[in-house]
């Protein structure tokens, strides 16, 4: 027995050591270093760092540049909450309690351009939204209207930057969510329905605190992913311009890392961003694990 | 006279069905439009771009692409690293789901949970120590380079785990107390039964690496080592000059390999994205 | 029971795709009536609960309710409460606010909802209960706050689909007893949906066996056991199951395996049979088990196993032509092995078409 013990122990660390060491490596250890580096001010390649304490954190907060980016990331985060969130659970809604037929084919047809890349997203809107040679320009053009040219406005750049990544993860979300909703036990709706509670009545009271958790694990989902996920249509079509008016922190982190070669600013902004994600990871747990055991 | 209620009904649910084709189209329609593009002229794909079927369909922007770009290479590039990071992902997923799921161990919740969390790491905080990583190792511009900090995957592991818990578990312990060593029974048993399972997260892992875009540009900055989203980034041109129908034509050659993918193994694919969301 | 007809079915058939499920059902409720609807799984009986319901429409056919088309009337109009076989109760919601929540939405005043509530937490004994989620009640706990929900409604039409079958056995005849005191209080129309017949037998003012879509009978608990209209119901009731042999008529008397079981009675001779082959079912408790041979419808048979219940004996016999037959006797002296004679009740014996398996008496 004690030697199945030992022979047991030995194959749990050879099973979990390739993981361990790939995490060890590329992720705990590199955080680590990353947060060492804010520290200092450096430019990747010099051979020494000048070691320059919080003075990297409190430019987050004080150069003016920073600033817009994090208002900018804000920005950002609510967009694509309406847009990779609510949309997505409102047309999930509709889709399980408000239509009867064709529920499979839609979630088939949605799902198609999560299969394709960020970068075919990105040359597609930067196409379809083209203010001289796009489709929108041209239906605008016959309306007597001109489509202004986004990428000179911060915002409205932002607007399609999000819209592209919306194209690429409403359909995922959307089975995610339609997953959720569908672990609602029929015979619990059938019950409203002989209570004759009306359907968005039954949907607000009933199956919003059901699907609590993973509506929630969505939604946490849609802020981490969908801020990584703006960075490629960010890369491609605008580069952070105008001015850094559709830039976010990631996008500005990897301009100071590899483009300014201001690494020190560029990891004060990745362990701030990294500090944002864990109170959502903190928010994640305490919501979704806490609760699901409470309805067993 | 079948009731008012019935046919109100009727109306108001093919109100919804239109929503909802007005949305697929919205998704569809550029797609449709790209690799209509693809085969068009640029003069024509500027005076007719609203027309699906292009009138005089053409190859040019497929051979201008051969011409410009080592396209062979340059798709080989991108199904080489996907291949490497697919096969990782898989293998060191089901290793560390097998250890999470049959082994018990100090710790394993610590562990499980330290693996978990990793989703919640954003690519901005270990991509200078990465770089310079892959750099010291001498990988800039290979795929090994790309690959080898993404062969484990969290969200593999937890997939993989959420396809065992469907095992039951007498079957794994009568394996077990004839004293079958584990590395057989996770072959004989465990890969066959998930063998499903296996293909529809590859295929997840394999797409996700087809279309990576981010990592790859840290990486690989020698025209002859770009994958496909890189080559395709170079053709489009944020000051507005972009030859769309070449940067099309290139997309379509992209997008073909995941659509495959999906039209084969939609079924198991959407059920293992399904999985993912539920505790 | 008053005599006004509250719930009719009209020729309604139900198929899902190609399958016919329902076919052709006619049935009606009298108000006030307590209708079982009893059997095998799959047989289509809680299909026809839920389109009593309004949670499906029928294919075909009409459900009338109070006399108007079910379809036509909101479910609110309809007025019909139903518990769920695994409750359905809503998981984040205390028993109160589940007891509470369809009369809060339908905008019930609230001392009026107060005196209801109160009213039923007490005969239901869920007072003590009354602020837990369902997650933390036991499963006879949860099945009274789902009858609860039901009756808060004080609908006319209540539906009830096996609400015993997911709680222990032990409780289960309590919960029964719980029922039929409510139905003997309130006289609400109730249709059960069940399986286990003797939930039927000791609810039911009426059963109505289905079998494939078919209402097999539909009558008293009594002319079901004792005037079974087919072999169906007469093999679906009463354990153990009733005893089958394949007998031929002949000249006025009846004939198993060449010899005489039943002979020159009037019965066979209402009957007018032409000379030909009979289904004959006896129930076990019919069959009559003794030392010697006192009569001449008397037939050898050896005993075979003998099980004990305590309360009366189940004895399995082998008869002539390698067939086997149940009796149930009390206080039997006879162990496996004996050689014994077996005769039937005569006035118990009941007579089936060989072809159609329809009761030749009724």
């Amino acid at each position: 027995m004690n030697n199945r013990n030992k022979k047991n122990k030995v194959l749990t660390i050879a099973y979990l050591f390739p993981t361990a060491l790939i995490l060890l490596v590329f992720i705990i250890a590199p955080i680590i270093y990353t947060f060492y580096l804010s520290f200092f001010n450096w430019n990747l390649i010099a051979p020494t760092k000048d070691f320059v304490g919080l003075e990297n954190y409190l430019s987050i907060f004080t150069d003016p540049v920073n600033r817009k980016i994090i208002l900018n990331t804000v920005f950002y985060i609510l967009l694509l909450l309406v847009l990779n969130f609510l949309v997505p659970y409102f047309i999930s809604i509709i889709v399980k309690f408000f239509i009867s037929k064709m529920q499979t084919a839609y979630k088939i047809i949605f799902f198609i351009p999560s299969l394709f890349s960020l970068v075919v997203g990105a040359m597609l809107f930067s196409w379809i939204m083209n203010p001289v040679s796009g489709p929108v320009a041209f239906f605008m053009r016959n309306l007597g209207l001109t489509l202004p040219n986004w990428t000179n406005s911060g915002a409205m750049a932002v607007v399609v930057i999000c819209l592209i990544t919306n194209w690429k993860v409403f359909g995922y979300n959307f089975v995610l969510l339609l997953t959720g909703l569908g672990s609602v036990p029929q015979n619990i709706i059938d019950a409203t329905k002989m209570d004759s509670i009306p359907k968005w009545r039954m949907i607000w009271d009933i199956v919003f605190p059901l699907n609590k958790s993973i509506a929630f694990y969505v939604l946490i989902l849609t802020i981490v992913q969908g801020l990584q996920y703006v960075f490629t249509p960010i890369s491609v079509i605008t580069q952070g311009g105008p001015y850094y008016g559709s830039s976010n922190a990631l996008y500005h982190t990897y301009l100071n890392a590899f483009v300014l070669y201001k690494t020190g600013n560029a990891s004060a902004l990745a362990i701030v961003t990294f500090v944002i994600f864990l109170v959502l990871l903190y928010l994640e747990i305490k919501f979704v694990e806490g609760r699901t055991s409470r309805y067993e | 006279m079948k009731g008012e209620r019935a046919d109100m009904n009727k109306l108001k649910e093919s109100g919804w069905h239109f929503l909802l084709i007005v949305i697929c189209l919205v998704l569809l329609l550029p797609v449709l439009f790209m690799i209509s593009n693809s085969f068009k002229t640029l003069q024509d794909s500027y005076h007719s771009m609203l027309q699906l079927i292009p009138t005089h369909p053409t190859f040019s922007n497929y051979l201008t692409l051969d011409k410009q770009i080592n396209l062979f290479r340059i798709v080989w590039n991108t199904f080489f690293m996907a291949t490497i990071v697919t096969l990782g992902k898989i293998i060191t997923g089901l290793l560390a789901a097998y250890a999470f799921k049959y082994f018990s161990f100090k710790g394993k919740k610590f562990f499980y949970f330290a693996f978990i969390s990793t989703i919640f790491v954003p690519f901005t905080v270990v991509m200078i120590p990465n770089f310079l990583v892959i750099f010291k190792l001498n990988l800039l511009n290979t795929a090994l380079g790309v690959a080898l900090p993404q062969l484990c995957d969290a969200t593999g592991i937890m997939l993989f785990l959420k396809a065992m818990d469907k095992i039951p578990n007498s079957l794994i312990e009568s394996v077990r107390i004839d004293d079958i060593p584990s590395y057989k029974i996770l072959k004989d048993i465990v890969v066959p039964i998930l063998r499903p399972n296996i293909i529809s997260i590859g295929a997840i892992f394999f797409i996700n690496s087809w279309n990576e875009y981010v990592w790859p540009t840290l990486i690989l900055k020698d025209k002859n080592s770009f994958t496909l989203p890189l080559a395709l980034q170079n053709y489009i041109s944020s000051e507005g000059g972009t030859n769309f129908p070449l940067a099309m034509a290139l997309s379509t050659i992209m997008i073909i390999v995941p659509l495959l993918i999906y039209l084969i193994f939609q079924r198991y694919i959407l059920n293992s994205i399904s999985s993912s969301g539920l505790k | 029971m008053s005599n006004k007809v509250i719930l009719e079915l009209n020729d309604v058939t139900k198929n899902y795709k190609k399958t016919n499920i329902i076919r052709k059902m006619n049935l009606q409720v009298k108000e006030g009536e307590f209708l079982v609807m009893l059997g095998p799984s799959g047989c289509g009986k809680s299909t026809t609960l839920r389109m009593i319901a309004g949670l499906e429409a029928p294919s075909t056919g009409e459900i009338l309710i109070d006399g108007r088309n079910s379809e036509k009337i909101s479910s609110f109009e309809r007025n019909i409460a139903m518990v769920f076989q695994d409750y359905a109760l809503y998981p984040n919601m205390t028993v109160y606010q589940n007891l509470e929540y369809s009369l809060k939405v339908h905008k019930v005043k609230k001392e009026e909802r107060q005196k209801r509530l109160e009213a039923i937490l007490e005969t239901l004994n869920l007072t003590a209960y009354r602020d837990r989620l369902p997650g933390q009640l036991s499963g006879g706990q949860k099945q009274r706050v789902a009858l609860g929900r039901g009756m808060v409604k004080q609908s006319k039409i209540f539906l009830l689909d096996e609400p015993l079958s997911n709680i222990d056995v032990q409780l289960r005849e309590k919960a029964r007893d719980e029922i039929q005191a409510l139905h003997e209080k309130n006289h609400q129309t109730i249709v059960y949906v069940t399986h286990d017949q003797l939930e039927a037998m000791a609810l039911g003012d009426r059963i109505a066996i289905i079998n494939d879509g078919i209402i097999q009978m539909i009558d008293t608990p009594d002319n079901i056991y004792n005037h079974p209209t087919n072999l169906f119901v007469a093999q679906f009731i009463g354990t153990p199951k009733i005893n089958t042999l394949e007998v031929t008529y002949d000249q006025g008397k009846l004939l198993f395996n060449e010899e005489v079981v039943l002979s020159n009675t009037e019965r066979l001779r209402k009957l007018a049979l032409a000379s030909n082959r009979l289904c004959l079912g006896i129930r076990p408790e019919h069959v009559i088990v003794k030392k010697e041979r006192t009569d001449l419808l008397d037939l050898p048979a050896q005993v075979e196993t003998v099980v004990d219940y305590g309360r009366y004996q189940q004895l399995t016999l082998n008869i002539k032509g390698n067939q086997s037959i149940k009796a149930i006797i009390t206080n039997s002296v006879f162990v496996s092995g004996d050689k014994v004679y077996f005769s039937f009740v005569a006035e118990k014996i009941l007579l089936f078409d060989y072809e159609n398996k329809k009761n030749l008496e009724n």
